[in-house]
């Protein structure tokens, strides 16, 4: 009961205002810009070179503002929001329109969410158990020469790093694609043949990501790690004999992991807006140029879809980790 | 251990399967030597499977549905000047007051699913985008039209509820128009706003046959009865079996595409090209050698003056612009001379050149602005020369015949002469401070900024920095920015100079200037806060009651009557360069290449069969005359 009182409510009243703020202030900010959607629709149709009888187009103006659902004042805009939000309809998409905004990131998300979830997941793992391994090192030879390969690559902007990549093995030794996330004319089958095509046309994005996301990890365990060796439990453990594994494993990167624990929820939570640079770069399908495209294009409710999805997903993975926390943490249980 | 053999012996059946399968899968694949393979201009569809063009923003035109899918009754094609009869057989037909459009259609024109079209599928389009709210041109078929009636099966009549001359001009396709549904499908269909018109029927000579559901690619296959299209019968059989739009991405991504012989045709930036052309021997562009790019785009760019905001009100400030700019090094310094110079607010193309720039140069020579009381003749037929010369000196061949150097540069543009520019600017009580840079007539520092698009590539990005710094050079404290919704920005009026196009697009295919003097009408006048009509032109807030009258005179006469839309194209003409209300710099210079491993005989400079983009509708028109170099 205490538990309940003391830790869990608090938490989910937390939850819900961030929830609350999150969307307010983005709902606020897409109608500060100075994009009209409206407007932006026209231009597009007559940018290209498409006739718009100049005696129409204030009619067609306010046919599309009523059609986009911007009638009425920005009160009762919001009003309108939250009342679509809780019956879980994210409203439809103006720069394309009339698609729902919900079935636009239906297509594109779990491409964002195959690749940022494995390439995150994979640079977690091998930054933490790295960094962990050279933080109990220390001075040892190996361990300094990962450091400053780390080094070297982390400050690299993770444009030219993907850039690099498609270049080496997509122009000169061409053994990958260039873009898209399968082959011409394959089909969305379950065949080895398309399962290949993806895995083939993932592999750029994800080992670029992957190479330029290891260093935050490594370097945040290598500090941790560190500390932790010099604590009196790892040396009385060293003193009494304890095998080289145990120490590390479980003395060293076990009591080192927690932070890292916390900065992967986080990661996680923010895959939902997806990888601008990643799609730009590799042509690859995702919500992050879906996102970058309805914010230009003062496209409101595409960008509250995503926005809305990455806060909830974000509030979440924060509630999930305070409340496993615990399991980790001995220390926050009796506290 | 039992179990574990169980598993290994299941996995292995299931692996087998979908090897098979899989290979079912990839046994069709097409031979590259039939296929032509296209860049998608509007990038990646991310509602790939929505062919509904009929409603706004549902579709992507360049991912081939307006290529191919759908047919309009007339197309501009500006490179040679002409409008196409495409569905119609012939022009429009009007009556004495422009109360009644008359149209003829083709016959034996069918739809891909084996129907005809007919006067049936005109009506029933236009009818349903009238009673269809938010449809496309539903708020203009409102607005004019009374009923559609069908005398044949191949004539229309549109009955006009009030007389518009130019009312064709909703069915005539320049990247854009009325285009016709087929009956027999939408008339099942309950709510056409939602409708997806996927699989789509299409009435040109391809079909859709396969599509990335992520919007990089489509694939179009040439229908077997291609003799019943519009693009069968009047060029034969369009030469690849396949036509894929594939979007591969940024411009070096297109790079690498084409020099791994994985894309046809597609637009560049000049700094793609040049590296398309080094990386491939088999790349080219528009034109075989230096300056490369397509002078035949019917679109002049340039700087939107915002007439509004003083003091851009002052048709001398205006001119003391115009001749503070050296156009040869603008254009060196902006484009790399891969550029035409457009002295009017018209492009001079082929075709404007002909009717329009030939017939002028008489009044442009002897045009003069009065400076201190003394005659100033400001047009330069020289500059295009001085141009080539300064291509020359930077290294690149340029041609030495003048009649070629004026084909690919202009016939001329306007002095540069900052000294008079000071004196128009000094006559309206400006002057310059002890800096050397301008004082407004209140002794405030003049400053001002040019908005322009973020992308640096586009044409207009360059033409804000290159602006700007011939106006430095001048004395002018100029700066540029780049916000992402400046077209918005532009067409509220809440800027100082744009790079939005200063006038709005001509058809490129007809003499007739209405569709760009319209946009200056007064009625259409809006404050500065209020939405312009459009970014483009109407912007500038410019309204001219002697412009009102030749908009108002090119409404009262026929779209037939050519001789009298010339000299009234002319006028207004005459007007714009008198007030200048928007600063013309140069052509849109399109930049393509092509690779020849698999297809020649594209339409380049030395052979404009048709226009050169595959991103417009006209660009099934091209594909009859591509040759494949059989190459497997």
């Amino acid at each position: 009961m205490t538990f309940l009182k003391r830790y869990l409510l608090p938490r989910l009243f937390q939850y819900l205002v961030v929830i609350f703020v999150g969307t307010t202030i983005v709902f606020i900010s897409t109608r500060l810009t100075p994009a009209d959607p409206v407007q932006q629709t026209i231009q597009r149709i007559t940018a290209q070179g498409g006739y718009m009888d100049p005696a129409a187009v204030e009619d067609f103006s306010r046919t599309l503002r009523e059609l986009y659902g911007l009638e009425g004042s920005v009160l009762q805009q919001y009003a309108a929001l939250w009342k679509r939000l809780l019956t879980g309809n994210f409203g439809r998409s103006y720069t394309y329109f009339p698609t729902p905004v919900i079935q636009l990131i239906g297509t594109s998300l779990p491409w964002t969410l195959g690749l940022l979830s494995l390439s995150s997941i994979m640079a977690w793992l091998i930054g933490t158990l790295l960094g962990g391994l050279a933080g109990y090192a220390g001075q040892e030879k190996w361990a300094k020469w990962l450091e400053s390969v780390v080094m070297i690559v982390r400050p690299i902007p993770y444009y030219i790093i993907a850039l690099l990549a498609l270049i080496l093995f997509a122009y000169f030794v061409p053994i990958f694609p260039l873009s898209g996330a399968f082959a011409v004319g394959k089909k969305v089958t379950l065949t080895w043949s398309f399962a290949l095509s993806v895995a083939k046309h993932a592999f750029l994005p994800a080992a670029s990501l992957v190479l330029g996301g290891i260093g935050v990890w490594f370097i945040q365990m290598k500090s941790m790690a560190s500390n932790i060796v010099a604590e009196d439990y790892v040396m009385f453990g060293r003193a009494g004999g304890l095998s080289r594994g145990k120490l590390v494993l479980q003395y060293t990167i076990r009591n080192a992991m927690l932070p890292q624990i916390t900065g992967l929820a986080l990661a996680l939570g923010q895959l939902l807006s997806g990888a601008l640079v990643v799609e730009y770069v590799f042509s690859y399908p995702g919500v992050g140029m879906l996102l970058y495209q309805a914010i230009t294009q003062g496209d409101y409710n595409l960008t509250m879809g995503i926005t809305m999805l990455s806060i909830v997903v974000i509030a979440t993975g924060v509630l999930i980790i305070d409340l496993i926390y615990p399991l980790f943490d001995p220390r926050v249980r009796y506290r | 251990m039992k179990h574990l053999r169980r598993i290994l012996v299941l996995l292995l059946c299931l692996f087998s399967t979908l090897s098979a399968v899989g290979s079912i899968a990839t046994a069709a694949e097409p031979t590259r030597s039939e296929t032509l393979i296209v860049d998608i201009l509007q990038g990646r569809d991310a509602n790939a499977g929505n062919f509904n063009l009929w409603v706004p923003g549902a579709a992507f035109a360049s991912k081939g549905i307006h290529h191919f899918m759908v047919r309009p009754l007339w197309m501009t094609e500006y490179a040679k000047g002409e409008v196409l009869n495409v569905l119609a057989k012939d022009p429009p037909i009007y009556n004495a007051d422009f109360t009644q459009m008359t149209v003829n259609l083709r016959d034996g024109i069918f739809w891909s699913d084996g129907v005809e079209f007919t006067a049936d599928d005109v009506a029933y389009t236009v009818e349903t985008l009238m009673k269809t709210k938010g449809m496309f041109f539903n708020t203009e078929l409102n607005l004019y039209v009374d009923k559609v009636t069908k005398p044949s099966k191949y004539q229309v009549i549109f009955h006009l509820k009030t007389a518009h001359s130019r009312f064709h001009s909703f069915f005539l396709d320049r990247w854009g128009a009325i285009r016709f549904m087929p009956k027999h499908v939408w008339e099942k269909v309950q709510a056409p706003m939602t409708f997806t018109n996927y699989p789509p029927v299409s009435l040109g000579a391809y079909v859709l046959e396969d599509y990335d559901p992520q919007g990089y690619w489509f694939r179009w296959k040439r229908r077997d009865d291609w003799q019943r299209t519009v693009v069968g019968k009047l060029y034969g059989m369009p030469q690849p079996k396949l036509v894929t739009f594939h979007f591969y991405g940024p411009p070096e991504k297109k790079v690498i595409a084409q020099s791994q012989h994985e894309l046809d045709m597609t637009d560049m930036t000049p700094e793609a090209l040049r590296a398309a052309l080094e990386k491939n021997p088999a790349s080219r562009g528009y034109r075989k050698q230096y300056p490369w790019f397509v002078n035949v785009d019917p679109c002049i760019t340039g700087i939107q003056l915002n007439h509004d905001k003083p003091p851009f009100n002052l048709k001398d400030v205006r001119w003391a612009l115009m001749l503070a700019t050296d156009i040869v090094d603008f254009t060196m310094t902006g484009f790399d001379g891969m550029a035409t110079l457009g002295a009017m607010l018209l492009p001079p193309t082929p075709a404007y050149t002909t009717w329009y720039y030939q017939p002028m140069l008489p009044w442009l020579d002897n045009f003069a602005l009065d400076v201190d009381g003394k005659p100033f003749k400001p047009f330069d037929r020289e500059a295009p020369m001085r141009l080539a010369q300064r291509a020359k000196e930077r290294g690149y061949s340029v041609p030495t015949d003048p009649g070629q150097i004026r084909e690919i540069w202009g016939v001329g543009w306007w002095k540069y002469a900052p000294d008079v520019a000071a004196k128009l600017l000094e006559r309206n009580r400006f002057k310059k401070g002890a800096d050397g840079k301008w004082l407004l007539p209140d002794g405030t520092p003049w400053k001002f900024t040019i908005i322009t698009t973020p992308t640096a590539t586009h044409p207009q990005n360059r033409n804000a920095f290159a602006m700007a710094q011939q106006w430095k050079k001048f004395g002018i404290d100029v700066s540029v920015e780049t916000p992402d919704q400046y077209a918005t920005i532009t067409q509220r009026g809440m800027f100082d100079a744009s790079t939005q196009w200063p006038a709005r697009e001509p058809w490129g295919a007809h003499p007739d200037m209405f569709r760009t003097f319209d946009h200056w009408y007064s009625a259409y006048y809006k404050p500065i806060g209020e939405m312009a009509i459009a970014p483009q032109a109407a912007a500038s807030r410019w309204r001219n009651p002697r412009m009102d009258k030749v908009v108002e005179a090119l409404r009262a006469t026929p779209w037939g009557n050519t001789e009298k839309i010339i000299q009234l194209g002319m006028d207004g003409l005459k007007i714009l360069v008198e007030e200048m209300p928007g600063l013309p710099t140069v052509v849109y210079p399109g930049i393509l290449t092509w690779d020849e491993t698999y297809w020649t005989n594209y339409p380049g400079a030395e052979n404009v069969y048709a226009q050169p983009y595959h991103h417009w509708p006209n660009f099934e028109f091209m594909l009859p005359f591509l040759k494949s170099t059989g190459k497997k």
